[in-house]
């Protein structure tokens, strides 16, 4: 079977597009997820209020507040990229229509968008509600950049697992737990690093390390989890 | 051979108690006799290690050789064993961990690696039991565990150096770079080979028990 | 420095093995009874 790349690349744009056009019609992801990471931001600042964390611990605390809510956030979106293929009855067709590597690609380019959408709003309301000063802004974007990736990549691979089990939502917090762990360790040393303005240089280099070994694992392991 | 060798083995772990009481010198700085729990210890948290990297191999042959059902047996066992040495090396740091620092729990790098490749195996165990059809649920659960096997290298070696650690480093360090008494070296190297040796015979075994189950299920749903 | 308590620990490790190692022994036989009559 020979495709030119040109073909595959037109697959996984037009996975990628019909992603984006039944999500905007529905708007479920994006307004739910939004939502709820708005309304964990709120509770979270509730809770804290600007003055609760002691200004030491703050640089401390807050960044990992922070990957928890953009962590439930990615729980409570992404799940859904394969698991409404398999609700809706559309998976049969998109198994005859794509090959797989393009279909993996277009889900994960369209999980990539919309949890870049998701920290472009959450991020910077979190570091005005929480009055936090970021030392190193270009190291911060980076990391969430980089963090973002690996979150959306892993979600989007153990979203295609669990696609094809029941008990999908609890199935996916539990599988996804223990994979995305490491990252979000990472995520948050590096981001301590950068809202207190040194070092963090290991933990990108290592965030980089994750994200290239995860996609690149989701690329290989995609045929074998979608193809009987 | 297959007759002599477990005996072999079990001179072997005798030998190593003995040793970790009466050949190793005490390690300096720790509390009386703790530091013996050591030669257990380390050993259990490596095999679980192991196991991890065992249960990938085999279920990257499962998906790759023909999905054939023996390496799907082999994989999840793996996955059995390595979760009860996670459990074993959990239980045996938290003892050792109340000795010498006055609390079972600290959420130490290290402590906080082996509970991540223990939620990690159980979380195996739970996605094959949440699918139904065999074949299906083989395929997936291969996938995870290969999944697993890109996390792995992140949770026993990146994660516990990535904070400050109560952990002596001298003394439970996995990549080898030990700084401590060749007598101690020695104990350590013995008895991580006699629990290595001991993983591939349970698992053996435990293959072997789930191929009969597969024979004759009887009262068993789930090879 | 190698006192009773130091024997005590090494005997129950001892035991504890020897029957965990006569257990597995044990079921390493039946398998083979129930693989050779099979």
């Amino acid at each position: 079977m020979s495709r030119t790349a040109s073909s595959w690349l037109s697959e996984a744009a037009a996975v990628f597009a019909k992603e984006w056009r039944c999500e905007l019609r529905t708007r479920y992801a994006l307004n739910t997820v939004l939502l709820f990471a708005f309304t964990t931001l709120v509770m979270v600042s509730v809770a804290l209020g600007p003055m609760g964390v002691d200004s030491a611990a703050r640089a401390t605390v807050l960044p990992m507040l922070l990957w928890l809510i953009l962590l439930f956030a990615a729980a409570a979106g992404l799940p859904r990229v394969f698991g409404h293929e398999e609700e809706k009855h559309t998976a049969t067709a998109l198994r005859l229509a794509a090959t797989p590597s393009a279909l993996f690609c277009g889900k994960l380019a369209f999980s990539l968008t919309l949890f870049a959408a998701i920290e472009a709003l959450t991020a910077p309301l979190f570091l005005a509600m929480m009055q936090l000063p970021v030392a190193a802004p270009g190291r911060f974007l980076a990391t969430l950049v980089l963090g973002g990736w690996g979150l959306a990549a892993a979600s989007t691979l153990v979203a295609a697992i669990v696609g094809q089990a029941r008990g999908q939502s609890t199935l996916f917090a539990v599988l996804s737990f223990p994979v995305l762990l490491p990252l979000l360790l990472l995520a948050i040393e590096a981001t301590r690093a950068a809202v207190g303005g040194g070092g963090g240089a290991d933990s990108l280099s290592r965030l980089v390390l994750y994200d290239a070994a995860m996609t690149v694992v989701s690329l290989m392991l995609f045929p074998a989890i979608w193809n009987p | 051979m297959r007759k002599i060798a477990p005996w072999l083995l079990w001179i072997w772990i005798m030998v190593v108690i003995w040793a970790a009481f009466f050949y190793a010198p005490l390690a300096e700085g720790f509390v009386g006799q703790s530091s013996r729990i050591l030669f257990f210890h380390v050993p259990m948290a490596w095999v679980s290690f192991v196991a991890f990297l065992a249960a990938g191999a085999w279920s990257i042959r499962f998906l790759a050789g023909g999905r054939r059902v023996a390496h799907d047996h082999a994989a999840s066992a793996a996955v059995e064993l390595g979760l009860l040495f996670c459990v074993l090396a959990t239980v045996t740091g938290a003892l050792w961990a109340r000795v010498m620092w006055g609390a079972f729990w600290n959420w130490d790098p290290r402590q906080t690696s082996i509970v991540l490749a223990m939620i990690f195996y159980a979380a195996y165990l739970a996605l094959r039991s949440a699918v139904e059809e065999p074949e299906t649920r083989r395929r997936l659960a291969a996938a995870y565990a290969v999944l697993g096997l890109v996390v792995a290298p992140f949770l026993f070696f990146v994660l516990p150096r990535l904070t400050f650690s109560l952990h002596p480093d001298t003394v439970v360090n996995l990549r080898g770079r030990i700084e401590m008494e060749s007598r101690m070296r020695q104990v350590l190297a013995a008895s991580s080979l006699a629990f290595t040796v001991l993983f591939f015979w349970i698992h053996r075994i435990q293959v072997r028990l789930k191929a009969r189950a597969e024979r004759a299920p009887l009262g068993r749903t789930r090879p | 420095m190698n006192d009773g308590s130091d024997w005590a620990l090494v005997a129950v490790n001892m035991i504890i093995w020897s029957g965990l190692f006569l257990y597995l022994l044990r079921l390493q036989r039946q398998l083979d009874r129930t693989e050779r009559d099979s």
